[in-house]
């Protein structure tokens, strides 16, 4: 299918409008020339007329033409290659070459005019005899002898030629009066379509976690649009929090008879490694779950996070002391759910806190569109050899703890969700170093 | 020693209980959020398992009418939402610990002895006083570094004896943490327990301080 209109917007506005102003203009054009055809028409009509007057004036009752007097007063009509006259009457037919000037030539006689004449001067169409178009008048005179034929008339170039005159200056006035109706357009198009631009851009700021709604206060043409995005997004965030609440509420009834079961059969090692199994694939389809539900569109301030994670882990923390050292601005943020991100910080504080000997620091920076976040601990650190397979979902190299084997392939898998990821490095002189890469608020 | 358990599964929480009596504890079972609140803020507990997700009203905010009321019983928090966030609120209401189901009854017996040796102001989980020694993290007393065969009620008096030992326990605390709340208590049965416990443990380490109650008196 062949496109006619443009893609912008713009674009077509500028087409439409464009095409009707020049509609318009030659419209204008078209009438103006008309009228003044109208007026220098009418004005020549009378000149005709005066000198119909004129040869009138020199027929008598019988219908004689005084030739002495024609000749006296037909010297006023001026000597215009052209502008013609003619009697025909009973004594036969006397033209403007008859008298004094021989003229280019005398006007074909026009056709009979069959039906009776009207009373006053009335148009006819005549040929020159070169071929030049004439405008002519005729009035037929009634005398005693007969009806005495009068005409006058002009070339048809006297009326084009004011015409042609004033077109040229005409024109220009028109294609001035074209770039400034434009020129107003641009302006007026800038102007009406800056909402446009506003609404586009609060919308990627919803979508970059800036904002949450766009503004109601919108022009009554984009009002019902930002309507409808609020409720989308309201929507969606309702459709996350439900996807969620299911996620929960299936791991509060999965688990919780698998705890009953559990304890019923802790007399039994092989029916209690079956539970420990389905335990396990319960909590690693509920993390994914979770993961899936990623709401990229929040800013979440980074140390209040932070400080509440690391009081949890310092309180469920059992073994000897552990400090946590925290040195993060405060107005650093990330475009990552609250939720999520006390995930992340959790499950690699936790990891931190089994591993370390007395000492946890975490540390995070801006850089450009990121924040890393470093959370190093003086723990005897994993080999070089076996990071990458500690991100590996199922692997554990710990087998101490509760169950929460796979926190790192988690914070992996979640911090890739969000654009993000985690590096594993060695902490000098010992332990592990995880560096956390999350897009910023 | 008395737990307040709250959990509504009716498997899960009768199935906790027996457990719990087991190792001895008096268990007082809430299978909802209002009975809990109602439980913790007029009786008396050594410490709590707390469920979150329960009918009538959510364990966290149970967890705030408790602090509220200044009950400051130790509170073992026994839920499914393994969430961080989950712990971050639970903390913050006051939780002492969070334990995240399933579970060992193991874990969950250690972390509630270890919460109620602590809440009684001691660092160290052995406990001695003359001939006598508790070890509050597995239960086990000892009479002369031999260990004491004791009844579930006898067991109950000497632990809370034991952990405030030289300070004298009233009577009515101490039948409130003896016995479980739906139970029939003879007034006369604390005096009954409390002389075989002499009988097994010598007449002199237990005093009856008159019109009050009862102090473990430890030799220096």
């Amino acid at each position: 299918m062949i496109r006619w209109a443009p893609r912008s917007l713009q674009a077509r506005m500028l087409l439409v409008s464009a095409v009707a102003t020049l509609l318009a203009l030659v419209l204008a054009g078209a009438v103006m020339a008309g009228l003044l055809g109208r007026f220098v028409t009418e004005g020549l009509d009378r000149r005709l007329d005066a000198q119909l007057l004129v040869l009138a004036s020199v027929v008598d009752d019988e219908g004689r033409v005084d030739r002495a007097r024609l000749t006296q007063r037909v010297a006023a009509f001026g000597s215009d290659p052209g502008w013609q006259w003619r009697i025909v009457g009973p004594d036969g037919a006397i033209g403007a070459a008859d008298v004094p000037t021989p003229p280019a030539g005398p006007p074909t006689p026009p056709a009979p005019p069959a039906p009776p004449a009207p009373p006053g001067p009335h148009p006819v169409e005549a040929k020159a005899v070169d071929g030049g178009a004439l405008h002519a008048r005729t009035i037929t005179l009634a005398t005693r002898r007969g009806d005495v034929t009068l005409t006058a008339a002009a070339p048809r170039a006297v009326i084009a030629r004011p015409i042609e005159g004033a077109l040229a200056p005409l024109l220009m006035a028109l294609a001035g009066v074209a770039a400034l109706l434009t020129a107003a357009l641009l302006v007026q198009l800038r102007v009406a379509l800056r909402p446009l631009r506003r609404l586009r851009e609060q919308v990627a700021a919803i979508r970059n976690g800036a904002r949450e709604r766009v503004d109601d206060d919108q022009p009554a043409e984009l009002a019902p649009l930002a309507t409808e995005l609020n409720a989308l997004t309201t929507d969606n965030a309702a459709a996350l929090a439900t996807a969620r609440a299911s996620a929960a509420n299936l791991a509060h009834a999965l688990k919780t008879p698998v705890a009953a079961l559990a304890i019923d059969l802790r007399d039994q090692p092989r029916l209690a490694a079956t539970v420990a199994r389905i335990d396990r694939t319960i909590r690693h389809h509920l993390a994914r779950a979770r993961a899936a539900a990623v709401n990229r569109r929040v800013a979440t301030p980074l140390a209040p996070a932070v400080a509440d994670i690391a009081a949890v882990v310092e309180r469920l923390h059992d073994g000897p002391p552990l400090t946590i050292v925290r040195e993060i601005a405060d107005d650093l943020g990330v475009a990552v759910d609250a939720q999520d991100l006390d995930e992340l910080l959790g499950n690699l504080l936790d990891n931190a806190a089994r591993h370390a000997a007395s000492r946890i620091g975490v540390t995070a920076r801006r850089d450009g569109r990121s924040v890393t976040l470093t959370i190093a601990d003086d723990g005897p650190g994993i080999p070089a050899a076996a990071r990458a397979q500690v991100l590996q979902k199922g692997t554990r190299l710990d087998e101490r703890g509760d169950g929460h084997g796979f926190g790192l392939p988690i914070v992996a898998e979640l911090a890739a969700l969000y654009g993000g990821g985690i590096t594993l490095a060695e902490n000098a002189p010992h332990g592990l170093s995880v560096t956390l890469t999350l897009p910023a608020a | 020693m008395r737990i307040l358990l709250v959990e509504d599964d009716r498997d899960l929480g009768p199935a906790i209980a027996r457990a719990l009596r087991e190792e001895n504890f008096a268990v007082d079972l809430a299978t909802d959020g209002i009975d809990a609140a109602h439980l913790g803020e007029t009786e008396r507990f050594d410490a709590a398992v707390l469920d979150l997700g329960l009918p009538g009203r959510d364990g966290i905010s149970v967890l705030k009418a408790w602090r509220d009321a200044h009950r400051d019983l130790p509170v073992l928090i026994l839920t499914a939402r393994d969430g961080w966030s989950d712990k971050v609120a639970g903390f913050k209401a006051g939780a002492d610990d969070f334990l995240v189901k399933p579970f060992r009854v193991e874990e969950l017996v250690m972390r509630l002895r270890a919460l109620m040796r602590r809440a009684a102001g001691h660092a160290q989980a052995l406990v001695a006083c003359g001939p006598l020694s508790f070890d509050s993290q597995t239960g086990v007393f000892e009479l002369d570094g031999l260990p004491l065969k004791l009844t579930a009620f006898e067991w109950r008096v000497l632990s809370q004896l034991m952990l405030h030992r030289n300070a004298v326990i009233e009577r009515l605390d101490l039948l409130e943490r003896v016995y479980e709340g739906d139970a029939d208590v003879d007034s006369n049965s604390l005096e009954v327990i409390v002389g075989r416990l002499r009988k097994k443990i010598g007449a002199t380490l237990i005093e009856t301080v008159r019109g009050r109650g009862y102090r473990l008196v430890c030799p220096a």
